[in-house]
């Protein structure tokens, strides 16, 4: 177990910069996530940590100690790939115990430490096996006891799930985060799936471009985003984004737009100014209401229930927005519906900076 | 309608099967006929009248070569030869086909492109500088020397064929035992080159086959029995008044016997190193 520090570290290829001074601090025992679409650097940023990449700039300390100038394997560290990696020629047994066996553990010990390994991931059944006659639910589990039988200071998991069908990633996903419980070693896992990073990270850095976006809690992150991308980059169906005005009224502020008008507290109402905003809300967000309540207001596009939930898209002014609704609604295309909003969970944006205003 | 269509299949079925046995033919009909050569009499191999099966059969032209010339020794050389080629070429080849596929330097591409331009030049065009530049150092009529010769040209061939082999390898796969504790050659040697194994194989019996059958530099380079070739000295026994068919024949027979040995042995191993070589190198 140890803390991860990484301070602005850059990464250039040529004249091209593909990370842009990153800093994070990851507290002992703590699940880091790296989110984002591909391109954005968070695989970069893993190699790094892992040393499999040499850093341009900056600095990282695992457990309070610098390791950029040392080796992967010098820097207690263990990583579950996201093609699994397991070794084709060796045995299930022999791919779990190989690091053990690198660092000249003893066969018997190698052993024990294997069969506890598989015993914890339920794949003692497999341990004379080949990787090629597994499934990839087995593979994976393979990667992860290779990964935890070292008992290292840092796991690094690189997109682990993505490999996986639908129903398999969900179980798998379940098992990592019971793994961390039980282990409590810190990781940093890299993914592009936002539920993932959700359900796992105790800490979720959203990247885009080589920045970060926005380092937090999921929780945070989810409704209280820094931006418009990482707003709309969590959560499924995304954010709603409505362009209005803010307006000054007596005790605080309130949106305005086609068809929309939400009535917001603000701490000083007389230092906001009344300008351009683009209002963000979660589809959940927005409550069917009477007529005399609404504050959204608009016409029946299209209704999709997908069984626990139903999406229901509605034509608010000039713009698309989508609720999520009830099961049972009832609502028709073409009727007029009326929505509450929670003032406080509203989100409001710069429309040129794209940036989080608070108010 | 479908009486004509299988009447068109048929045709275009024997069409087929005429081209691939006439190829066949022509290919394996010289080493049927050195054979059946090597089996008869002198007597029997120059007459008037053209003598396809033996009407008598005789070992004495493999006897003759073997005892009554230096074949043995030619073909011991070839062996030495051989062997050091491939050697200097696995232990080296391997190496930079790695770094080649793994590493991005400064005229990476630039120099793999140049092993491609070294192949380009015909043999005959290098085999004088090569010449001067073995006489310098001393290296002539060397086994040694020679081997170094055929690795100056076998080698871009080895490189070329091994790194499309490692590109194909998985680089998660060394990252992952770099991670477990091995340092990038021992993930190399580790993980690496067994995944490589038949591709590994494959172009080493391609050099080793090579290296076996060259003519040109061997003949250039040897001047004395001690490091002669099984090439050259078969072509150095066709005298000026004499040509001892039979002896020749055999002695060809002779020197495929060990590359179809080694084939015979790696034959499974080197197709699936040639054709995964082919489809994912």
């Amino acid at each position: 177990m140890a803390t991860l520090s990484i301070k602005d570290v850059r990464k250039s290829y040529g004249s091209v910069q593909v990370l842009h001074g990153v800093d994070i601090e990851l507290e002992d025992g703590g699940f880091l996530v790296l989110l984002g679409p591909s391109g954005c650097g968070k695989s970069t940023l893993l190699n790094m940590i892992a040393g499999l990449d040499d850093t341009s700039g900056g600095d990282i300390l695992i457990g309070g100690r610098s390791v950029v100038d040392l080796a992967p394997k010098d820097r207690n560290i263990a990583m579950v790939f996201q093609s699994y990696a397991l070794y084709p020629t060796m045995s299930v047994a022999r791919n779990i115990g190989f690091g053990l066996e690198m660092r000249g553990v003893d066969a018997d010990k190698r052993k024990g430490a294997v069969e506890d390994a598989a015993r914890l991931l339920q794949i003692s059944h497999l341990l004379d096996r080949r990787p090629a006659n597994l499934s990839g639910g087995q593979r994976q589990r393979v990667a992860m006891g290779r990964a935890i039988v070292r008992d290292p200071e840092l796991f690094l998991f690189d997109e682990p799930l993505s490999n996986l069908d639908a129903k398999l990633r969900v179980e798998m996903r379940t098992e990592i985060k019971r793994l961390h419980e039980r282990l409590g070693t810190s990781i940093v896992y890299v993914t592009h799936d936002q539920i993932e990073a959700m359900t796992l990270g105790t800490k979720v850095a959203v990247m885009k471009g080589g920045y970060i976006q926005q380092l937090a809690d999921p929780r945070t992150v989810y409704e209280r985003p820094a931006n418009m991308f990482v707003a709309s980059f969590i959560g499924s169906p995304a954010m709603n984004f409505l362009p209005g005005q803010l307006v000054r009224e007596a005790g605080g502020v309130r949106f305005e737009a086609s068809g929309v008008s939400i009535a917001m507290p603000a701490r000083k109402p007389a230092e906001i100014s009344e300008r351009p905003v683009i209002l963000g809300m979660r589809p959940e967000e927005l409550k069917v209401a009477a007529r005399d309540q609404a504050s959204v207001t608009g016409v029946i596009d299209v209704v999709e229930p997908t069984g626990p939930e139903t999406m229901v898209t509605v034509q608010v002014g000039d713009r698309s927005v989508i609720a999520r609704v009830p099961p049972r609604f009832a609502g028709q295309r073409n009727e007029t519906i009326f929505f509450t909003v929670d003032p406080a969970s509203i989100n409001l944006f710069d429309p040129d900076t794209e940036q989080r205003i608070d108010i | 309608m479908i009486e004509s269509k299988r009447h068109r299949r048929m045709i275009a079925n024997i069409a087929t099967y005429v081209v691939l046995v006439s190829l066949s033919v022509f290919c394996i009909g010289p080493m049927v006929w050195m054979f059946l050569t090597s089996l008869k009499y002198e007597a029997d191999i120059v007459t008037q009248t053209m003598q396809y099966m033996p009407s008598r059969i005789t070992f004495d032209n493999y006897v003759a070569i073997w005892t009554q010339s230096g074949f043995p020794l030619l073909i011991g050389n070839s062996l030495v030869v051989t062997l050091l080629t491939v050697t200097i070429c696995v232990v080296t080849g391997t190496l930079a086909a790695y770094a080649f596929s793994r590493f991005a330097f400064r005229g990476r591409d630039r120099l793999m492109l140049g092993y491609l331009v070294v192949r380009m030049f015909p043999a005959v065009m290098v085999i004088i500088p090569l010449y001067v530049v073995m006489r310098g150092v001393g290296l002539v009529d060397s086994r040694f020397g020679l081997a170094l010769a055929y690795t100056s040209f076998l080698l871009p061939l080895f490189v070329w064929m091994l790194k499309g082999f490692f590109d194909s390898a998985p680089r998660e796969l060394e990252n992952a035992a770099r991670i477990d504790g091995s340092t990038r050659l021992g993930a190399m040697v580790r993980i690496v080159v067994p995944l490589a194994r038949n591709g590994l194989v494959a172009s080493s019996v391609f050099i080793a086959i090579a290296a076996w059958n060259e003519f040109l530099f061997a003949l250039m380079l040897t001047t004395g029995q001690g490091s002669r070739t099984w090439p050259v000295g078969l072509q150095l026994m066709v005298g000026e008044f004499q040509l001892p068919w039979g002896v020749l024949a055999a002695g060809g027979i002779l020197s495929i016997i060990p590359v179809i040995v080694l084939f015979a042995i790696v034959q499974r191993t080197m197709v699936q190193g040639l054709t995964a070589g082919a489809v994912k190198g």
